[in-house]
Order: structure tokens, then C-alpha cells, then sequence
């Protein structure tokens, strides 16, 4: 597989001019600004292979959108090379564009109140898609994310699941090389999501498209892809599988354990007590203790009569959580 | 062609709301005519302003609302272009396959403004009717000439606007300020306002270069060589170029800034 994009120590550098208050200084501020310089992308470097699919992770503000924006051809960064199809974004753009497709998740492509198809129709003429190949993606997306009683509705009366749908339609009817989805999944239905992320996988292994996806669902990441690159203050922190940090976090088992009586205080070695109530305590491993089953009865056994308990693995969530701490994001 | 399907896209769209585009379309046109009245009544008082009858300013009248109004028409995503920074929508255009100045002039148009333009049209059909002018094939070459350099002065100034609004939002009312005033003082004979201001408007915001000049020339009146006044539409075309660059320079700061 060769790599499809590639980014090599990319900068990108914003001044915000700052502004004070009265008006005095806004007067001043007219004339003369004063500018501060935010580095949003530091050195970010990293490779994407050809069918991949991607999640870009990090906390809010770190630096996704922008990364977004420059393997768009939105904006140029300030330094750094970056190649892509072996074109690079910000200086091919017209010819660039033309294969690869966005989905920006909170804002649409699509006309608020003319019906879907005539939105399609646009994109196909902006795209100069010939007719046949049109038709035929069309009914193929069509088919796949069943669109046909919403072709003829206007946006605006369409449900947030519906407008994602087309969403996800408009921006494949060219059939781009390249798929960057924007945080597809934000504030869909459980139903929905599910539909969307297995449309996802399909469009991926039928056309081969590469997908680069930012999201903020760790079950996205969970459902759609291993590989990630996780991003924060500018900086990639990490890529790689997603298996290998939660790996490292599945250790991690949180035990609820429910007492036959109530004990003013729950201690117990290698544990970490999270909370405790009543008769009930939920406990921790602490990261030098390897959670057995059998000794862990055992051992709790002899201190606290008990009668019964529940082990659970960290949420994907609670992962990422973790690792944004760890990592003082 | 891409432009029709814009064209049909718009026209779909605001065809959804019929009862608001006829009253925004009715109500310009009132605005319109109170305007006209106003000049009208003027010239009941005092017959002529300078040279000009009521008539020859009827014609300014009629030229400044054509140009105006067909401009904000057709060029809206220029003339709103704060919105599009605002919302995204710039973002959106710049990952298409299309040249943005194109996508631009597709990604708004206001047809309740066309009242306008009829009324325009209207008034400068009578205005020329009634003036009685020895048409010649000059003459006519010279009205179409202005019209169109007229659309690009109104044009450059709508992409002035849209260049700064990458840079600050709150500088949009300076812009206001010029596009309105403009069209105010076009409505009467440039010569009755004091020596500067009609200099400004003659030269650096042109508006006098799409009415009162081309305007003297159709009617034969005016001291300068016909010549001058024939050709003064063409200024028009040599400010549209500064401000289309501007505009350019300014869609690349946004790239590189990215607001």
C-alpha cells in the first residue's frame, strides 16, 4: 500500500490581533494593532495509506479543524510540505479538489429549501459528472443509505439522521479519492449512527475510498477504524493502532463489590476504593496490581463478608479521558 | 451550464416563500417612487437645477437604480460576503472544483431587487423619450457602455467591502456609508455639490462616470470635448480593476489566516 497523504512538518502560525477595552483603545486599535501570534500546528507530521480509514482525535481546540483545512486547500499553512495524491492542497486547488470530498458535520452543502435532488444536480454540473456515471452513483447511494422518499424533500424538513445522509451522498457523488468527514456522528440517534458508521465501512471497502474522520465518539473510532492520530496543543502525540492504547488501559478493571453489611471504611491492598456507599464500593487496581478473579475474592473475602460483585473494563471513553490527563491536554 | 443551474436553484428557492418576495419586491419599488417623487417635487419649486430639467434628472434617477439594483441582484454573494465568511459557506466554495469568483456570483442572488430594474428601466425609457435626443448609433453604444461599467463600478465597491470583511467585520457600516451616499448623490446634477465632494465621486468613487458625464453627452450639453464625455464609462472599468485585485489579495490573506 503507498501512502496517499502525506504531511511533513506542517506549522501553522495565527496572529489574533488583541484588542483592549474603552474607547480610547478602540480608536488607537483602528490605526494599530497589536498582534499575538497562536501557534495551532506545530511539526505535524504523518503519513495516510491508500483505503485506510483514520481517526483524527483530540480534545477540543487542539488543532484538528485546522489540519482539516489545510488537506482541504482551505487555508496554507505557514511552513512544512504536505502531499496528497501528489498534489499539494493549497496550490492545485481547483485541480486538487475535484477528488476529494468534505462533510464539515455541523454546516451543509446542501440548499435549505429547495428540494435534495436539485442540490445533487448542482454538485453534479459543479463537478462535471457525465450523466451515466452520475446515475449510477446516485442510485447506488440511494440505495445503500435509503434516500428515495427524501430526494424530493426540501433540507429544512428533513430530521438531523436524514441531513447527514445526504450529507454523506452529496459529497460522494463525484466518487473522491478521498472521503474527510468532520465529526459525521455528532448528535444522531443511536439507530442512526449505527447506519452511518456501516455506511461508512461499505463506502470504504466497495470504492477503496480513503477516510479521514475527526470525531469526539470513541465508539466511532471503537467501530470504524484501529488506526489513529491523536492530536493536542498542535501536536501529534500519537498514531498508531487504537488496540495498543487500550491495551495498555485494559488492565485497568473497575470492580463493584456489594457488602453484606455496611462498613465505615472499605481499604483494601493494591485497590484504589473510587467510591463507597452504604454497603456497596466500587474499586480500582491500581496499576501494579494485575486484577485476578479468584484472588481477588479470595483476598476480599477475608477481610469483608461479601455477596456479590461486578468487574467492568474502562469505556473507551474513560480512556481517552485517561490519556488527555495524562498528557495534560 | 453551471450559471443556469445556479439561476434555477435560486429562482426554486425563493419561489418557496412567493408572498415575502412579492411584498420585498413591492415595497422596494414604493421606496423607489417616494424617491422619484421627491425629485419631482423639487422641480416643481425650482424648474432647473443647474442645466439640468427634470427630465435629465429623472434619467440619473432611472441609470443609478437600474445599475444599483441589478448589481445587488446578481452579485448579492459579493455585496453579503461577510455572511459567507461567517457562516462557512466560504470554506464550502473553496473545496470545489470551480473558480470562486464564479461560485460567488452563484451563491446568492436577490430577484426581489428585478422590481427595481423594471422601475429603472421604465423611467429611463420615458426620460429618453421625453428629452427628444438625435440618436445615434454612438449614442446607443454609449448608454449600453454605461450601464455595464456602471454594474462594475457598483461591482468593485461591493468587492472593496467584501475584501475588508475578511480582515474585521466592524468596518461593513464604512462601506454602507459609501454604497448608500454614492447613490444618493447620483440622484441629482453632480456640479450643484461643492467642488470636492463632486471631485470624489467623479474620480474616486465614480459614480458620476455611469450618470451625470455619459449623461451630458447623450443630451448634448457640458463644456468639456463630447469626446470625454462619451468615454467616461470606461473609467469605470479602469476603477474595477484595482478592486477586483484587492479582492483577490485579500480571498489569499484569508487562506493564509484562515478567521
Amino acid at each position: 500500500m503507498s501512502n496517499i497523504i502525506q504531511f511533513n512538518n506542517i506549522c501553522k502560525d495565527f496572529k489574533i490581533s488583541v484588542r483592549k477595552k474603552g474607547i480610547k483603545n478602540a480608536l488607537i486599535g483602528f490605526f494599530k494593532r497589536e498582534h499575538k501570534t497562536i501557534e495551532a500546528l506545530k511539526n505535524v507530521s504523518f503519513e495516510i495509506e491508500e483505503g485506510d480509514i483514520v481517526g483524527y482525535i483530540g480534545p477540543n481546540g487542539a488543532g484538528k479543524s485546522t489540519t482539516i483545512k489545510i488537506m482541504s486547500g482551505i487555508l496554507t499553512p505557514t511552513s512544512g510540505s504536505c502531499s496528497i495524491l501528489g498534489f499539494t492542497p493549497w496550490k492545485d486547488r481547483k485541480q486538487y479538489v475535484s477528488n476529494i470530498g468534505v462533510v464539515f458535520g455541523q454546516r451543509s452543502q446542501l440548499w435549505w429549501d429547495v428540494p435534495i435532488i436539485d442540490s445533487f444536480e448542482l454538485l453534479k454540473d459543479i463537478y462535471k459528472i457525465p450523466n451515466k456515471e452520475y446515475e449510477e452513483t446516485l442510485n447506488e447511494l440511494i440505495e445503500t443509505l435509503n434516500l428515495k422518499e427524501l430526494l424530493n424533500r426540501p433540507l429544512r424538513q428533513l430530521s438531523l439522521g436524514q441531513k447527514m445522509k445526504c450529507e454523506l451522498a452529496g459529497s460522494l457523488l463525484h466518487r473522491p479519492k478521498i472521503l474527510f468527514l468532520d465529526e459525521p456522528t455528532i448528535g444522531l440517534d443511536a439507530v442512526t449512527k449505527l447506519a452511518v458508521r456501516d455506511f461508512i465501512k461499505e463506502i470504504n471497502k466497495k470504492w477503496g475510498t480513503t477516510i479521514i474522520l475527526t470525531t469526539h465518539d470513541m465508539s466511532d473510532i471503537d467501530a470504524l477504524t484501529n488506526k489513529i492520530i491523536l492530536i493536542g496543543r498542535g501536536q501529534i502525540l500519537y498514531k498508531g493502532s487504537f488496540s495498543a492504547i487500550k491495551h495498555k488501559y485494559d488492565r485497568i478493571k473497575q470492580i463493584e463489590v456489594e457488602f453484606k453489611e455496611k462498613y465505615d471504611k472499605i481499604e483494601f491492598d493494591g485497590y484504589e476504593v473510587i467510591s463507597h456507599n452504604q454497603n456497596m464500593a466500587v474499586l480500582k487496581n491500581l496499576p501494579e496490581t494485575t486484577f485476578n478473579t479468584k484472588d481477588f475474592i479470595n483476598e476480599i473475602s477475608k477481610k469483608y463478608e461479601v455477596v456479590d460483585f461486578s468487574v467492568k473494563s474502562i469505556s473507551v471513553d474513560e480512556i481517552l479521558a485517561q490519556l488527555y490527563t495524562e498528557l495534560k491536554l | 451550464m453551471l450559471y443556469n443551474r445556479y439561476l434555477k436553484m435560486h429562482r426554486k428557492s425563493s419561489f418557496q416563500y412567493k408572498g415575502n418576495m412579492v411584498m420585498l419586491s413591492i415595497s422596494s419599488v414604493l421606496i423607489s417612487i417616494s424617491e422619484l417623487i421627491a425629485v419631482f417635487l423639487m422641480f416643481r419649486n425650482f424648474k432647473t437645477v443647474g442645466n439640468w430639467g427634470f427630465y435629465e434628472t429623472a434619467l440619473m434617477f432611472g441609470l443609478i437604480t437600474t445599475i444599483y439594483s441589478f448589481t445587488e441582484c446578481f452579485a448579492r454573494g459579493f455585496d453579503e460576503f461577510s455572511k459567507l465568511i461567517k457562516n462557512g459557506d466560504l470554506d464550502r466554495l473553496m473545496v470545489r472544483p470551480v473558480n470562486i469568483i464564479y461560485q460567488i456570483f452563484g451563491s446568492k442572488m436577490e430577484f426581489s431587487k428585478l422590481s427595481r430594474v423594471v422601475l429603472g428601466l421604465t423611467v429611463i425609457g420615458i426620460s429618453l423619450a421625453k428629452l427628444s435626443i438625435n440618436w445615434t448609433v454612438a449614442k446607443v453604444l454609449v448608454l449600453i457602455l454605461t450601464l455595464s461599467c456602471g454594474c462594475l463600478v457598483i461591482l468593485g465597491v461591493m468587492m472593496v467591502g467584501a475584501g475588508i470583511s475578511v480582515f474585521s467585520v466592524e468596518n461593513l457600516e464604512f462601506i454602507n456609508i459609501i454604497t448608500n451616499g454614492a447613490k444618493e448623490i447620483g440622484y441629482y446634477p453632480i456640479d450643484i455639490y461643492n467642488k470636492w465632494l463632486s471631485r470624489i465621486f467623479t474620480f474616486i468613487i465614480p459614480v458620476a462616470c455611469f450618470n451625470y458625464l455619459p449623461i451630458s453627452y447623450l443630451i448634448g450639453i457640458g463644456s468639456l470635448p463630447n469626446i470625454v464625455y462619451a468615454l467616461s464609462p470606461l473609467y469605470g472599468l479602469i476603477f474595477f480593476i484595482p478592486c477586483l485585485l484587492f479582492f483577490l489579495w485579500s480571498l489569499k490573506k484569508y487562506q493564509s489566516t484562515g478567521t
